[in-house]
């Protein structure tokens, strides 16, 4: 399902004096298949662009089109169903959602809510609990006596389990530990490669947008600043700074090895570890080489 | 959620707003009072060119006021309908049963109607100018002569502050978490009542859920920072009584008076 905003406006609390505007403007593409990455600063406005993507809000002025859906400030909320199995949101701070009294029934809300019979939403839950890495013995526990890391994963599979075609996920792993981080993305990696989903996802974590994704769009105060490949993005390094944007930890270590080493010249800003490393040994090896 | 208007507060730096919240919260008290006493069209009428000229003073447009109606106009409108049906007396206009029109019931209708708005705008206008910790404030400060006769003044107006604090985080709360199970599927408002009473479950518990934890954090957090009860605690906030206040209270008096007149007139 491809994704296109035509000049998005959002205001908050319109018409009264707590009126805010959160969204000006905004036009932009999300192809079908891409890991796109929303970041931007606190307040930016990144939450309040996801809602959109499954009606949540719907735009003051412009419209959006999802797959065949269109969206305008008139559409109904009945009209919007379809949309929402379509489109799976694992918002901010997703445990609040929990409430059932197991695991597994909390994970097969979705899937019941969406048209399951009772059976069907529990294989499913089943499923997506072992996704999520679950481990067997909380299946039946309620999701209220789970740790934090734990509960962030029921929610998640209970996001999956509509078995959506776009992923909207808004800072998944804000909290979590180091190697609970990597797990949770990689799963979503994996999804993404083995169900062709669509991702879209925000985050603060620069690192997470070298790694995972095709396409960025960096919001500012509510307007589009840039929309565009993420080595693109990295390679600006001024145009970074001026907008108060982080670079990769493996960018900045190839930044400040290239001010300390004027001789050191990289082919291609390296964005990951991987590709860092690489480039370091093709370096020595040429060196090397010389030396001989 | 931001529909609701009764209860919220708008920052300004009005007349009204700069008054001291104890003269505030006891006038619009004795002001509720008194549209009791009106009894004819000349001291509604009265009353409602003193409502009205309260909210040009306050400098808040009208439609926050005419918002503050909304929520229960069907509850004014049954009490009016009782009132224009069940009442007797002058002339009967029609009459079906034991249900009459007459002309008492039209009239008496309409006072109920006038009392109704009446006490909607003014409690309206009050917390429209005074933020709630300023009325939390006042309330222990006029509170305080209770506690001669033991009555827990401290504690009371505490939490009197912490739950008007925590209106505003629980509405967001609240929609969060409506949010997170509309994108699950659920239609809030939509469907037969047990369809409806069914998708407020998934709503209360997280929100309950989320309430206790918020109060526990809040209770550990105040006695990490050496709460003990409110004897002798230092108030940042003082209160000092102006001479707009003593104004205030004179006008009050005088429209009173005025009433009181009109009234026998
Ligand atoms: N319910 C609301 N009512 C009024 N204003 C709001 C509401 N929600 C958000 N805003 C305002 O809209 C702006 C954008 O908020 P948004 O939540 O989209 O930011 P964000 O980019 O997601 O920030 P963060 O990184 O902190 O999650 C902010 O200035 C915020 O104050
Ligand atoms: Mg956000």
């Amino acid at each position: 399902m491809s994704i296109r905003f035509e000049k998005v406006n959002y205001i908050y609390q319109q018409a009264t004096p707590f009126e805010h505007q959160a969204l000006y403007d905004i036009t932009l593409t999300i192809p079908t298949g891409s890991y796109t990455a929303i970041v931007g600063h606190t307040g930016s406005g990144k939450s309040t662009l996801l809602q959109h993507l499954n009606g949540l809000l719907k735009p003051v002025s412009g419209r959006i089109i999802i797959g065949d859906q269109e969206i305008t400030s008139l559409t109904k909320n009945k009209e919007l169903g379809t949309l929402r199995k379509h489109v799976g949101v694992v918002f901010q701070f997703p445990e609040a959602q929990l409430f059932e009294e197991t695991v597994l029934k909390d994970i097969a809300f979705a899937p019941k809510n969406f048209g399951s019979s009772e059976q069907e939403a529990l294989e499913t839950a089943r499923q997506m609990a072992k996704l999520v890495d679950l481990p067997e013995y909380v299946f039946n526990k309620s999701p209220f006596e789970l740790s934090g890391g734990q509960m962030r994963r029921v929610a998640i599979a209970g996001v999956l389990a509509m078995k959506p075609e776009v992923l909207v996920l808004d800072e998944p792993t804000a909290g979590l530990d180091p190697k609970g981080r990597i797990e949770i993305m990689d799963m979503f990696q994996n999804l993404k490669i083995q169900q062709h989903l669509t991702i879209i996802l925000v985050t603060h974590q620069m690192d997470d947008v070298a790694r995972y994704a095709d396409n960025v769009i960096v919001l500012e105060k509510g307007h589009l600043l840039a929309n565009n490949f993420p080595e693109k993005i990295f390679s600006d390094s001024k145009w970074l700074q001026e907008h108060h944007l982080a670079l990769p930890q493996a960018t900045r270590f190839a930044k400040e090895l290239q001010k300390r080493a004027d001789s050191f010249n990289f082919s291609k800003v390296p964005l990951t570890e991987e590709e860092l490393a690489i480039q370091l040994i093709q370096r020595i090896n040429e060196v090397k080489q010389n030396d001989e | 959620m931001n529909k609701i208007i009764l209860g919220r507060y708008i920052p300004g730096k009005s007349f009204l707003h700069r008054l001291d919240p104890r003269s505030k919260l006891v006038l619009s008290f004795l002001f509720i009072l008194i549209i009791f006493f009106a009894n004819n069209w000349r001291t509604y009428i009265l009353l409602g060119i003193f409502t009205f000229f309260c909210i040009l003073l306050s400098k808040i447009s009208l439609g926050f006021f005419l918002k503050g109606v909304r929520p229960l106009i069907w509850l004014i409108l049954f009490t009016v309908v009782l009132q224009i049906f069940f009442t007797r007396g002058g002339p009967t206009y029609w009459q079906f049963g034991p249900l009459s029109i007459t002309h008492f019931g039209l009239v008496n209708g309409g006072y109920v109607f006038c009392r109704f708005v009446l006490i909607i705008f003014m409690s309206t206008l009050l917390t429209l100018t005074t933020s709630p910790l300023e009325i939390a404030d006042a309330l222990e400060n006029l509170m305080l002569p209770l506690k001669k006769f033991k009555v827990p003044v401290y504690e009371i107006s505490l939490m009197i502050s912490i739950a008007l604090r925590f209106v505003p985080t629980l509405m967001d709360e609240t929609e969060k978490i409506m949010n997170a199970q509309r994108a699950r599927g659920v239609n809030f408002g939509e469907g037969g009542l047990i369809k409806q009473l069914k998708a407020i479950v998934p709503l209360l518990i997280p929100l309950f859920v989320g309430a206790f934890n918020r109060a526990e954090d809040l209770a550990t957090a105040m006695e990490a920072r050496g709460y003990r009860g409110g004897e002798g605690r230092t108030k940042y906030r003082f209160h000092a009584w102006h001479k707009n206040d003593t104004l205030s209270c004179i006008i009050f008096g005088l429209l009173a008076a005025i009433l009181l007149f009109l009234r026998s007139w």
